[in-house]
């Protein structure tokens, strides 16, 4: 599918402003990554199963590309893949306790999350509404608002379910 | 298997996880998963963990 130079530029400045975001929050100091030693080697074994889970996903939608014929957008598919490899390492340094960093408060980023989750839902929702998520039997890159919607959706149930079973085992 | 010495150390000098974890620099969590026996520290954390509590490494981590 070709792109005017418009669109282009359009993600690029897109990006950039994303990238700006994150880069001030850490300035901010409302994110940070600084772990103890137990959560950098929880963190790390979080990271070989993230790493194991989208090479399984990129050899499925691979397969799944040569048998069944093009079914996605390839970058669409390659984001689909990322989002379930990120959904692994994110829920297993969730229920190591190595997700947020020292400085980091739980509330603070659960917010940021919950803000970032419902607005990817929402646009991928708007996307579903004027039919930009499937085209001619394809998903099409209109479709990753709401993949990443719900990989996020996924993290904050998980940091839930996770914090909850905390909380009684220590009420017990 | 259980680090009931370090929980006794701790409680003595009444200090909760959280203040011994602040003092060394890890985790609340870390702190709960050294003294339930799920975590192995490496000796320099176990170092901070005795000066802290002012005990030796053999009060709080050598294993009869």
């Amino acid at each position: 599918m070709e792109h005017s130079v418009g669109y282009i530029l359009g993600v690029l400045v897109g990006a950039a402003a994303g990238l700006g975001v994150v880069a001030l929050l850490f300035k901010l100091k409302v994110m940070d990554l600084t772990f103890d030693e137990r959560q950098e080697r929880a963190r790390g074994q979080a990271y070989k199963y993230g790493f194991w889970t989208m090479t399984a996903c990129l050899f499925l939608y691979g397969f799944s590309d040569q048998i069944f014929g093009r079914w996605c957008d390839v970058l669409t598919g390659v984001m689909l893949c990322v989002a379930v490899a990120l959904m692994v390492f994110a829920s297993v340094c969730i229920v190591k306790d190595a997700y947020l960093s020292l400085k980091e408060k739980p509330r603070t980023i659960m917010t940021l999350l919950t803000v970032i989750t419902l607005l990817n839902l929402s646009i991928g929702a708007m996307n579903l509404k004027s039919d930009r998520v499937v085209k001619d039997g394809v998903l099409t890159y209109g479709a990753v608002n709401g993949i990443c919607g719900v990989m996020m959706l996924t993290i904050l149930v998980v940091y839930l379910v996770n914090y909850l079973l905390a909380k009684r085992e220590a009420g017990e | 298997m259980k680090n009931l010495r370090l929980k006794a150390a701790r409680a003595s000098l009444d200090m909760s996880q959280q203040q011994l974890a602040d003092a060394v620099g890890v985790s609340r969590q870390t702190i709960n998963a050294i003294e339930k026996g799920d975590y192995n520290p490496t000796i320099r954390l176990c170092l901070a963990i005795c000066k802290t509590l002012n005990k030796t490494l053999d009060e709080l981590f050598w294993e009869e």
